[in-house]
């Protein structure tokens, strides 16, 4: 299965093929029948051929399937919703999040907390932000009802670790500054939605 | 003014109410819903919305404005009004930032509110927009003009309730309405968006800074994010916080009020107050209520050492001294004390209004004053202050002086030897007098003699009163028109010609006139004084005495009190006291207390031999108002409950009490002792109601019983001289709002403890002064309050520390000598 | 006399030594290969290719708690593992597992005993080693182990009777019972090989070797969707390792039996040697075996009983019979 494929997660699309499995036997002596013509048919083999196949095939023809974990990695989908990451405005490089506080509110597992101060340039400042991963469910309600596309869900979903709570802070999650160039769009949970233009309604302005 | 019950159609649902009553106020109190911005109850209507249009048998009239009718018919909904009032939410989002998600008011905002409730989901008005900038107006006011939906209800409750009219529209600039909307918009949203592009609202003193009491009120009361409390910009959304009901404690009008809390920060968890908010429609708060919240005794354990030497210091006590900042509990608890270990009860603040009410209830033959603040609000038009600095004492006073003269086209005398400048703003009709200290009783004589229905009053005080009017002469200047005959000269044939002219004159004539020469002893002009009163009178049938504090702690209280007694009686007046300090009302009526301390003593955030501190500097930590659970009693005589806002890990008095084997369980426990026989009932803490109903029917507690009792017959007393103060003097006053240690803590409340006084006689003064006393002396900066007038200086008592009151003794008036260091 | 014991000593602890590490080696082998079915990897890891895997699972096995649920009988609890590994190893005792050769000068005969009854034997002592999962199953108090414990009763019982039928007629042919003589009934090459005569006997001695070694699609005593692990449930540590090491070492005893029995036992096959023959023919057997698990499903306990009683017992009776026929004929 290519990756293309993997990523396709809308179920009802793909092609599924119906086994014609026949009719079932009902009496006595169909099932035997049935039985005696498996038999002689030597159906049983065609599993072992199958089985015998597939060995071949990852033996000798370069298709195993076994990804070595943790050296070699599948890229997720952009849809998984793994560890956050808080994003910047790419045009002034300034964090997105306006410190709405609407994650905090909504977080299902009540395990977002922040300060938030009036700074100097008379805008809400966000001067702490944490996550306890320890509680968080990763049910991207956060991503979801963000209006600023502040935060989201990154790839990194490796996360163990060696206590219960585990805390990220601001700077933990926001795009540092150097890389702010191949900061990415988020395309997953909680992106704008491609026909978002098509439900505004036009304000009249009078410039 | 009394009220006629009847009966109009709302909706289709019949609705009983008072004629004249504002349909929007009739609805309300129905349960009937009708949208309104502009319009807050007690205040009048500012017609600045026109959201809350209705159609009163078939007219569209505003509902806020509108007086119900016997038999009227509205209709709050149809095509039309639903189509106008999408208009003017639509206009109120013309140009409005998109910025809820820093807002403060997100979450609880009228604007947004109401623009969902109407259905605004499309925009059809635009105008460029104006920049308008962010003004920190105060030291606690933050206003954000680009938010402000000039609704005005900051103007209109600082000028109809708060009394100091801080605030007033002004221009906004920047382009005017399109005309063409004229034909496109619906007529009132047409008009109202004119008007709201025309105006922000500015200082009404024509700065940048309000100078007003920083009371908060406006705060409140503003429908969006544009005011807001300096200190909570942006620092926590209103829906994180969590509401405590409970009661003010720094003052004796027990306003209701909300702790807002939350978790202080992401490292610490512990609660905190961000805010305190209040229901603004039935109750406005001061600046000590909205910004002293923050008083609470933080990170106390329980320390079992101090608790051993409280326990027995508290066994060896002669004297316990408490402040009246306490709940009617601790004081039962104080009284028990009494009762069962014979300690002397000494609280220096409440023990002159005991005896005055005391005094008072002997001689009404009531236990109680006959009246109160909201009665007084709500019906009154002329009110009469004796005795207390009104814009200090009590903001409830004030609020209530100052609302009867807007929304009841009221009168008010002001009496009190400190000159006042913000008093006469209250209205047109209030005259100030100025009298010496000493004269109250004067001044009670002059509102017998004024107020009393003649026919009624005892034989020797008619005599006693007759006795200060005389019949005298006087020149009056009046105008008359006289003919004059002059000489014109005609241009064209030169002929003078004479001519007939009216011109005025002023002619001097001699008139008789009563001469009052109690006015003139309390150094009023009584012919001026004659004129301004006669214009005060006119149309006035309800008539309020409030008496303040200086009449408790007066040489002559005793015959004050029958003054009063007697003034209520015979001048139909509604007589409100303004108990001194806190819960004043509640220890008086609890607790004997007794005149002076002897031996050891304990002291209840008070001085003493052995310290119990809410503060935090004591022997024993107590826990603050903010942190205990109670009943208060307020000056509108009600017994109020409060709840704990805050966390508090200590020992309660309760706790002692249980160590000297009198306590109970809880301290709440207490409150269905509270003594019957002095006004209180019988509840449980747990069954007392809270809150307000619809229709500001206050249902919080339960109203003190006063008891009936035959009134005495004792003679009252003629003014007597013998107090009168001259020279140099000292007045017992707190700057706005300080009231105690506690206002003193709150990190939002700066006045500091100093000398205040008119700034010429701080000019004179110089930076810092020593005062001596009789028995002593104080060490104080001097401050200039811009609303002060006169000689007498203000020193506060908020410190408790710092002893005030054996200085002063019981009088709040005393003779100093100022010393410039 | 003394040489003999010697050797024979000799030869129990080389056969002992080497077919428990074969055991354990089988385990790798059927973790890879499965894997490879799957197209997976199997172990990698530990040592080259996993290889290392072996002594990693042996540590892990040593040093694990060994405990003994309060309930239980402790006694058998504790003997029950070393039945099943104790009659796998006994079992091989009477089987032949390489030609004979020389070693300095001695011929040594690759077998612990050569008995005359030695396919009787070896069928009896795997039969006994039905003990080892019915005692643990019902010496563990736990529902699971008691009905692991009966289902091993019915179905090692039941196929005692197929094995045992189905080894019948090539025992009639040979005439004898001892391994050896098997072996070289079939000396003449492949066309000489049992297999041809007793194709059926063939099939029905696999099935039921399947069944005796508790291998899928009939390993139903340790049935994990069913009943946890069955006997098994309450052991860990090297306890369930001895099971394991029995059930493996079976699996190489029914591998040598049928080599010996249809296909031609040691004898030199073509170009190669007897003793590569019969290693390839065992190790054919034991990658069949692991290739099965890796194809086909379980079958129900109902199904597995209808298969042996009225199907594999009938045609075993009909295959002695037509044999006995054919030879009297
Ligand atoms: S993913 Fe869900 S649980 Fe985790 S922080 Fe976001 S809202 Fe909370
Ligand atoms: S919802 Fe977005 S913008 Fe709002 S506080 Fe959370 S991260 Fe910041
Ligand atoms: S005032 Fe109300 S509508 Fe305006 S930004 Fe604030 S919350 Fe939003
Ligand atoms: S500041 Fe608030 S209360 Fe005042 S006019 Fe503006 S919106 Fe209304
Ligand atoms: S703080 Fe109080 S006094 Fe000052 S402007 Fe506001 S309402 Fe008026
Ligand atoms: S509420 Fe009546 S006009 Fe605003």
């Amino acid at each position: 299965m290519s990756l293309e494929q993997f990523k396709n997660r809308n179920v009802g699309t793909q092609n599924y093929t119906m086994l014609d499995l026949g009719e079932r036997p009902k009496t006595g002596w169909d099932r035997f029948k049935q039985v005696a013509r498996r038999s002689v048919k030597l159906e049983l083999f065609t599993g072992l051929k199958v089985t015998f196949r597939e060995m071949i095939k990852a033996l000798f023809m370069g298709e195993m399937h076994t990804i070595k974990y943790p050296f070699e990695k599948l890229p997720i989908s952009p849809r998984y919703r793994a560890i956050h990451e808080m994003k910047r405005l790419l045009e002034s490089g300034h964090y997105r999040c306006i410190g709405c506080g609407l994650c905090e509110k909504i977080c299902i597992a009540d395990c977002i907390r922040m300060d938030t101060r009036y700074d100097e340039n008379q805008r809400k400042e966000v001067s702490e932000y944490t996550i306890n991963f320890g509680r968080c469910i990763f049910c991207g309600y956060c991503a979801e009802v963000c209006p600023e596309l502040a935060i989201v869900h990154g790839g990194r979903y490796e996360n163990a670790s060696e206590q219960r709570a585990s805390f990220a802070l601001f700077e933990d999650m926001l795009t540092p500054l150097d890389q702010l160039n191949q900061q990415q769009e988020f395309p997953g949970f909680g992106a704008v939605s491609p026909d978002a233009d098509k439900k505004i309604k036009k304000t009249p302005l009078a410039y | 003014m009394s009220k006629k019950e009847i009966t109009i159609t709302i909706d289709g649902v019949e609705c009983r109410t008072w004629e004249g009553e504002y349909l929007l106020n009739a609805a309300r109190a129905n349960g009937i819903f009708i949208p309104a911005i502009c319009y807050l109850t007690r205040c009048s209507p500012t017609l600045a919305c026109r959201i809350c249009l209705v159609e009163a048998d078939g007219k569209r009239v505003y509902s806020c404005n509108a007086k119900a009718k016997e038999g009227m018919n509205v209709v709050t909904q149809s095509e039309e009004i639903l189509e106008e009032r999408r208009a003017i939410m639509e206009v109120y989002d013309v140009n409005h930032p998109l910025q809820c998600g820093v807002c403060d008011q997100h979450g609880e905002c009228e604007l947004q509110n109401y623009t969902l409730e109407l259905g605004v989901d499309s925009q059809h008005f635009a105008v460029p927009d104006t920049m308008r900038e962010v003004k920190e107006w105060s030291t606690v006011l933050h206003y954000d003009a680009g938010l402000c939906i000039v609704c005005e209800r900051c103007v209109t409750v600082c000028k109809d309730m708060i009394g100091d009219s801080a605030l007033k529209t002004g221009p906004r600039g920047g382009p005017a309405v399109d005309k063409a909307y004229k034909e496109t918009a619906p007529k009132d949203a047409y008009a109202m968006w004119n008007k709201l592009q025309k105006s922000i609202i500015v200082p009404s003193n024509g700065t940048e800074h309000t100078n007003c009491s920083d009371c908060g009120e406006c705060t409140a009361v503003c429908p969006v994010g544009a005011l807001t409390e300096r200190d909570f910009v942006y620092k926590a959304n209103p829906w994180e916080l969590k509401e405590i009901p409970a009661t003010c404690a720094h003052c004796s009008s027990g306003c209701h009020l909300y702790y807002e809390t939350r978790f202080t920060s992401i490292d610490n968890h512990d609660e905190m107050i961000f805010r305190v908010k209040n229901e603004w429609n039935f109750q406005s708060l001061c600046g000590a209520g909205r910004f002293g919240y923050d008083y609470e005794n933080r990170d106390v354990t329980k320390d079992e050492k101090a608790f051993a030497k409280a326990v027995e210091a508290l066994k060896k006590a002669k004297t316990v001294r408490f402040s009246s900042m306490i709940t009617n509990e601790e004081a039962l608890m104080l009284q028990r004390l009494k009762e069962e270990r014979g300690v002397r009860l000494v609280n220096p603040e409440v023990r002159p209004f005991q005896r005055f009410l005391a005094a008072y209830a002997k001689a009404a033959g009531r236990s109680l004053y006959g009246s109160d603040y909201k009665a007084i609000m709500q019906e009154s038009d002329f009110v009469v202050s004796v005795g207390a600095a009104l814009r200090n004492d009590n903001p409830n006073a004030r609020y209530a002086f100052n609302n009867v003269q807007k929304m009841n086209k009221g009168a008010g005398l002001y009496f009190h030897p400190v000159g006042d400048t913000l008093v006469p703003t209250f209205g047109k009709s209030v005259e100030c007098i100025a009298h010496k200290p000493g004269q109250e009783e004067t001044a009670l004589y002059l509102v017998l003699d004024l107020f009393a229905d003649r026919e009624n009053l005892p034989e020797y005080i008619k005599t006693y009163l007759d006795g200060f009017h005389e019949t005298r002469k006087r020149t009056i200047k009046e105008r008359v028109m006289k003919e004059v005959v002059e000489k014109v000269l005609d241009k064209e044939s030169g002929e003078e010609n004479e001519v007939k002219k009216k011109v005025p004159e002023m002619v001097e004539k001699e008139v008789e006139y009563d001469h009052n020469l109690l006015v003139e002893a309390l150094g009023g002009d009584p012919v001026a004084f004659a004129d301004s009163f006669e214009k005060m009178m006119k149309k006035k049938s309800s008539f309020a005495l409030i008496v303040g504090e200086d009449l408790y702690g007066h040489p002559r209280w005793e015959n004050l009190a029958k003054l009063v007694a007697l003034a209520e009686k015979h001048c139909g007046m509604k007589l409100a006291m303004i108990p001194p300090k806190s819960n004043a009302l509640g220890v008086a009526l609890i607790c004997d207390l007794d005149d002076s301390a002897e031996g050891y003593t304990v002291g209840y955030n008070q001085p003493g031999d052995f310290r119990l501190s809410a503060l935090g500097e004591g022997d024993l930590d107590m826990p603050a108002m903010n942190q205990q659970e109670g009943t208060m009693s307020t000056m509108n005589k009600r017994v109020v409950p409060t709840n704990a806002a805050l966390e508090y890990g200590g020992y309660e008095l309760n706790d002692l009490m249980n160590a000297l084997g009198l306590g109970k369980r809880l301290s709440v426990d207490w409150t269905a002792e509270l003594p019957v026989d002095k006004g209180f009932q019988a509840v449980e803490f747990d069954d007392l109601s809270d809150g307000f109903l619809n229709d500001g029917t206050e249902v919080r507690g339960y109203a003190l019983t006063a008891f009936k009792s035959r009134p005495s017959a004792a003679k009252v007393a003629a003014a007597s001289e013998e107090a009168v103060l001259e020279g140099e003097i000292a007045y017992r006053c707190n700057p706005q709002r300080q009231f105690n240690d506690f206002t003193d803590k709150a990190h939002q409340i700066f006045e500091a403890f100093a000398l205040y006084a008119s700034p010429e006689k701080a000019e004179a003064l110089g930076e810092r002064v020593e005062v001596v006393f009789e028995k002593g002396s104080l060490l104080l900066d001097v401050v200039a309050d811009e609303r002060m007038q006169g000689e007498i200086v203000e020193i506060p008592d908020f410190k408790a520390d710092r002893d005030v009151y054996g200085l002063f003794g019981e009088s709040r008036y005393a003779n100093v000598t100022i010393k410039k260091v | 006399m003394d040489g003999y014991i010697i050797a024979t000593v000799i030869k129990a602890v080389l056969v002992l030594s080497i077919i428990a590490a074969l055991a354990g080696f089988g385990t790798y082998l059927e973790r890879k290969v499965l894997a490879f079915m799957q197209r997976r990897l199997g172990p990698m890891h530990v040592g080259p290719y996993g290889l290392l895997q072996l002594a990693a699972d042996g540590i892990k096995l040593f040093t694990k708690e060994d405990f003994i649920p309060s309930g239980a009988n402790r006694l058998i609890f504790m003997i029950a593992p070393m039945i099943t590994a104790a009659t796998a190893f006994i079992a091989l005792a009477a089987v032949p597992l390489l030609p004979e050769f020389k070693l300095f000068g001695v011929t040594v005969k690759p077998i612990i005993s050569d008995l005359d009854i030695g396919i009787l034997f070896v069928l009896g002592m795997m039969a006994a080693g039905l003990y080892g999962p019915l005692l643990a199953g019902m010496a563990q108090n736990n529902k699971w182990g008691l009905l692991g414990a009966a289902r091993t009763a019915a179905v090692f019982l039941s196929y005692e009777v197929v094995t045992g039928l189905s080894i019948l007629a090539p025992i009639m042919i040979v005439g004898s019972l001892s391994l050896i003589d098997f072996n070289n009934y079939q000396a003449g090459g492949m066309g000489e090989w049992l297999i041809w005569k007793q194709p059926l006997a063939f099939v029905l001695f696999l099935i039921a070797g399947f069944a005796e070694t508790n291998r899928t699609p009939f390993d139903l005593i340790e049935n994990e969707s069913e009943i946890i692990a069955g006997y098994a449930t309450e052991y860990s540590g090297m306890r369930w390792g001895m099971f394991f090491i029995g059930e493996y070492a079976n699996m190489i005893t029914i591998g040598f039996l049928a080599s010996l029995v249809f296909l031609g036992g040691f004898n030199d096959w073509g170009f190669l040697p007897g003793g590569l023959a019969i290693i390839l023919k065992v190790s054919f057997f034991f990658f069949f075996m692991l290739w099965v698990r890796a194809s086909w499903p379980h079958i129900r306990p109902d199904q597995l009983m209808w298969l042996c009683w009225k199907v594999l017992m009938p045609l075993a009776v009909i295959n002695v019979t037509i044999t006995g026929f054919v030879m009297m004929v």
